[in-house]
This record gives structure tokens, C-alpha cells and sequence, in this order.
């Protein structure tokens, strides 16, 4: 019955899916591998002909300007984004569990509250976080960055672990109570684990959210000491210095860790976006 | 949804290990939840609330002091014709990414409505370009654009259709904007179609069958039974594509530069901010966008949203 619905045209879409979701990345990758003069030959290679790791070993080995500032800004952009996901995955996960609960006065209130910043369109305190940073001194700094990073991702990861927690029954917790843990006990011992897919959902989400970050960084740190990758690329394709192949491998770079991380997880990806976005 | 968050509150209630604890004034969630608070309330809500008061005040670096000026922000915002002319490019980058990411979502997830070998694989590809940072498509598009070693100006002359050395980006703003936003389309269609996916997986199989009894074709139980019930997930799918267009920087930014062709309400923020250091008008300014974003998508929400009853 189910097979006898597959539309002819249908494989053809998928293909065209497939297609669409990978020539853009197939193309950079590439031309990474090639030389400048095979990037640009004509009649044009559509695969390398003469496939080379020099762009790579020129940025992930060279002593030049670009190489190193690509590497410092790569290595900025880990700890950001570890930084800022382990920061708010724990914060978010005692939150979640308070709000999925306790009954406690100014519940509503508070879980409203945070929700409602979700609705901010993501730019409206741009202006305003750069200048609280400034004024504390936190502009180029890890800090700093961090806390922006928090302050934005909190909202969908507390809705995320919120429903995760509320899906548990309570009788679990009961238990656990009545053999004398305490709330915190059963919430690390019990519930935690039981809501490990959402943590490890949420988690890579966020880290996904730091990742992919632009114009905060841009505003939040102006030089190479915590400029995370993207910021620097984006740099390094304005001034039209960098060889359009070495550009391609730069990006490959930048997008490595982001892909492996959608493909090897999409279960969990899947899953975390579909539950923040039922509202 | 609503239900399930009010269970465990319900059970908590009436829950006997519980009870002890809500005689006295329980502090433990308050300690829990005041960290999430501190961060909201200090890096959320005074800033959000910096963006209203001080869109009413003069705040220039170097224009000082900080001063009371009415709406004089707003009303500078419509001479600036660098503003107004991103304002255009911006609605075109809306409608046309709103547009195209909705449709192109409906289309794949009726393509991975129903299951097949390899539905889960086409789904890990499928979310990849979501997952990517915009400025980094933007880099990996350009190699498409490119004048000489682009993939499109190659495919026009390998197919012989022209030289294929045509400028695409820059050349003219209707390109410009087209292609830039071809760009974003294909970082939000992902989310756009497991969005609607996910709505058409709770349509019961039985429907499509007593339709098929009725008489109705493919393209009647699309439009009849697809399309109506999938739409709250249209709608959500809508809201975040018409916040991530009217929000869009990354890919104008690093496709185009700064130039007019171009550049979104988003990076006149940014110009005008961190450039010429006119804070009170980017405040003003992202005002707007904000009010703006948030007025179209409770339009979206009131029109296209259906509480679906199955």
C-alpha cells in the first residue's frame, strides 16, 4: 500500500534535496584543494584534476600572518563556544528542573519572562550589550563574549530541558524522595540521566548557536586575541588579499567541526529543534 | 503543550514527598532559577529597555553629552537615504525569503512525508546548511558567484549559454539582492522543512486513504489535506524565516561589502553605530526593526496559524 504511493518524481526530488544541500560545500572543497591557476582554468575542473593539501598545510602549518591568525582565532572560537555551551546547559538545566517542578511565588512571572526574550529579534540589545560590556571592561575579552553568548542562548535551552523535565513522570521522583534523598540528590541521581538526549540536544544546539555567531563577536572583540574564525574570515575576504583557494580551505576549516557535528548528531539536532519550536 | 507543562505542577501539588517542603518558604528554586534570572534580566530586559528609553536621546560619541531629543532619531532615520535604501533592500530580501523558504520547505517535507531507506540520511544532508555560520556560506557562495573560478560562470560556458566571465554580485541590485538572498534561503530552508515536517507527521495515513477512495488525485489531497492541517507548522516555519530576513547581515555583509546594492537595515545598524558612532539612531533604529518583526509575525501568527484538531 505505503510503496505503491512513491510518486515517480519523487527520487528525482530527493536527488535535487541532496544536490541543493551540498554543491555549495562540494564546490569550496574543491577548490581547497586546488592551486589558484586550476581554480581558475578553463575549460573548468569540476573535480581537481590534480588534487593538492597545500592550502591546508599553508594555513594549519605556515608561519605567515593569515596562517597564524587563522589558528588563534580558530582555537578563540573552540573555547567560546565550549565555554558558552557548558555555562549555559548547566544554568539552563537547575532553571528548567525549578520551573518544571516547584511552585514557588513569581513562577509564572520569571518563566514568561525569560521565554518572552526568545521574541526579541536577535539585534534589538546589540547597541546596548556593547556598551555594558565597555563600560565593564569586558570588550576583547572571553568574558565577555560568554556572556553574551549566555545571556541569548538561555531562553530556548531552559524551554528545551523544561519540556524534557516535565515529560519525566513525578512518580520517579516520589520514589527517590521517600527513600530519603534530597531534591537535589534525585534531581543529579534521577532526572538528569533521564533527560540525558535533551541535555545532549540542547547542548549541541548551543554550541551550533556559538558557532555560527557574527556580528556580536564583530562588535564584542575587535582584534585577533578573541576574534572566534568567523569573524576573522569574514576580514579576510573584505580586503581581497588572501587567494580565492586559500580562502575555500579557510572556510572548510570554519565549517568542519559545525558539519561533522549536524551529521554524525542530526538525530539529536532534530530532536532539541523540533521541541523548542512546538510552543 | 500547555497540558503537559501544568502535570507535574498538578502532581507536585498533590504529591505527598512534596508537601513538607511548601510549609515553609521553600528557597531551593529560587537559588535555581537565579542565575537564568541575573543573566535575563541584566543582559535581556535592561538592555531591551536601553534600546527604547535611549531611542529618544542623542547618544553620539562625538556629539556629547547625552541628551533628551524626542523623536528626532526617528525622523533623521527616514532622510538618511543610506537607511531607506536598505529598508527597500531588506523588504525584498523578506518577501523573497519568506516566499521561497516556505514553499521550498513544503515541497521537501512532502518529499520526506513518507518513509523510505534512506529518509534519515537525506535528513542529516538536508539540515547541513543550518548549521553552517552565515558569514562561512557566505565565503563558500561567493566560490559560486565568482567571476572566473565560480561554479554558475563556469556551467555557462562549459554548456556554452555565453563567455562565462558575467559579474553576478554587484552588478546590478536585482541580481545582488537575489543572489544574496538565494544565499540565506539556503541556510533557513532546513529548519523551514523539519518544521512542516514535523506537522505532517501527525496527519493519520487514513485520510490520504478515504480521500483516495473519493476519487481525489494527488493534487487534490495536497491541497485538501496536506496543506490545511500543516499549518502551524507553515506558520512557525514563516516566523522564524521572516525574522532571520529582516535581521539579515552575514550574508549581504561578507557577499557585498558595504555597498548600496545590498546592505540590510540590519548593517545600517551597524554603520551607523559603530562606524559613525551615532548610537541614539541605532538605537532608533533597531527599534524599529524590532517592532517591525514583531508586528509581521503576529500578522503571520493571526493568518496563517490554525489551531489543527485531529
Amino acid at each position: 500500500m505505503r510503496d505503491r504511493r512513491h510518486h515517480p518524481l519523487r527520487a528525482v526530488g530527493i536527488v535535487l534535496v541532496i544536490l541543493w544541500s551540498i554543491v555549495p560545500i562540494y564546490w569550496a572543497a574543491k577548490s581547497s584543494l586546488q592551486t589558484e591557476s586550476a581554480a581558475r582554468a578553463r575549460p573548468a575542473q569540476y573535480v581537481p584534476l590534480h588534487p593538492t593539501l597545500a592550502n591546508f598545510r599553508t594555513l594549519l602549518l605556515g608561519s605567515g600572518n593569515v596562517a597564524t591568525g587563522i589558528r588563534h582565532s580558530l582555537l578563540n572560537i573552540v573555547i567560546e563556544c565550549a565555554a558558552a555551551t557548558a555555562v549555559t546547559v548547566a544554568l539552563a538545566a537547575l532553571a528548567a528542573y525549578a520551573f518544571a517542578r516547584f511552585h514557588f511565588k513569581g513562577h509564572n512571572v520569571l518563566f514568561f519572562t525569560v521565554l518572552a526574550t526568545m521574541a526579541f529579534p536577535p539585534y534589538t540589545t546589540l547597541i546596548p550589550l556593547y556598551r555594558i560590556m565597555s563600560a565593564f571592561n569586558l570588550v576583547n575579552t572571553y568574558t565577555g563574549i560568554v556572556l553574551v553568548y549566555v545571556s541569548g542562548f538561555l531562553p530556548l535551552a531552559v524551554w528545551v530541558l523544561h519540556n524534557y523535565f516535565s515529560s519525566i513522570p513525578a512518580s520517579i521522583e516520589e520514589a527517590g524522595l521517600i527513600d530519603g534523598a534530597s531534591r537535589l540528590q534525585v534531581f543529579w541521581h534521577l532526572v538528569l540521566p533521564l533527560a540525558t538526549p535533551g541535555v545532549i540536544s540542547i547542548a549541541l544546539i548551543t554550541f551550533l548557536f556559538g558557532w555560527a555567531q557574527f556580528l556580536f563577536p564583530l562588535v564584542l572583540s575587535t582584534d585577533l586575541s578573541t576574534q572566534p574564525l568567523t569573524v576573522l574570515i569574514a576580514a579576510l575576504q573584505g580586503r581581497h588579499i588572501v587567494p580565492s583557494t586559500l580562502m575555500s580551505a579557510a572556510g572548510i576549516l570554519a565549517i568542519a567541526v559545525p558539519a561533522a557535528i549536524a551529521l554524525l548528531f542530526n538525530r539529536y539536532i532534530v530532536n532539541g529543534l523540533l521541541a523548542g519550536s512546538t510552543k | 503543550m500547555r497540558d503537559v507543562v501544568a502535570e507535574p505542577d498538578r502532581v507536585d501539588r498533590s504529591g505527598s514527598a512534596a508537601r513538607p517542603q511548601r510549609r515553609r518558604l521553600d528557597v531551593l528554586p529560587y537559588v535555581l532559577v537565579a542565575p537564568v534570572a541575573i543573566f535575563i534580566i541584566g543582559l535581556a530586559i535592561v538592555p531591551a529597555l536601553f534600546t527604547i528609553i535611549e531611542s529618544f536621546f542623542t547618544v553620539n560619541e562625538l556629539d556629547p553629552p547625552t541628551r533628551f531629543s524626542g523623536l528626532s532619531n526617528f525622523v533623521e532615520l527616514f532622510h538618511n537615504h543610506a537607511v531607506t535604501n536598505s529598508a527597500a533592500n531588506t523588504a525584498f530580501y523578506v518577501v523573497v525569503g519568506v516566499a521561497l523558504s516556505t514553499v521550498l520547505g513544503i515541497a521537501m517535507a512532502v518529499l520526506l512525508q513518507r518513509p523510505f531507506r534512506g529518509r534519515g540520511l537525506v535528513i542529516a544532508i538536508l539540515i547541513l546548511p543550518w548549521a553552517l555560520p552565515g558569514v562561512v556560506e557566505g565565503i563558500l557562495w561567493s566560490g559560486i558567484f565568482d567571476p572566473n573560478a565560480g561554479l554558475i560562470n563556469n556551467l555557462i560556458a562549459t554548456l556554452h549559454f555565453g563567455a562565462g566571465n558575467g559579474v553576478l554580485l554587484g552588478q546590478n541590485r536585482l541580481l545582488t539582492v537575489g543572489l544574496i538572498e538565494l544565499v540565506q534561503v539556503w541556510q533557513m530552508t532546513p529548519l523551514s522543512t523539519l518544521l512542516i515536517f514535523a506537522a505532517l507527521q501527525l496527519i493519520p495515513e487514513e485520510l490520504y486513504e478515504a480521500a483516495t477512495v473519493d476519487g481525489a488525485n494527488g493534487w487534490r489531497r495536497f491541497l485538501s489535506i496536506t496543506l490545511p492541517l500543516a499549518r502551524p507548522g507553515i506558520a512557525v516555519a514563516m516566523v522564524q524565516a521572516l525574522i532571520a530576513t529582516l535581521n539579515i547581515f552575514d550574508q549581504p555583509y561578507v557577499l557585498n561589502g558595504a555597498a548600496s546594492t545590498g546592505s540590510s537595515v540590519t548593517m545600517e545598524t551597524y554603520f551607523v553605530s559603530f562606524q559613525n558612532l551615532n548610537f541614539g539612531q541605532g538605537y532608533a533604529l533597531s527599534l524599529v526593526v524590532a517592532l517591525v518583526t514583531v508586528a509581521l509575525s503576529l500578522l503571520v501568527v493571526r493568518f496563517i496559524y490554525r489551531r489543527v484538531e485531529l
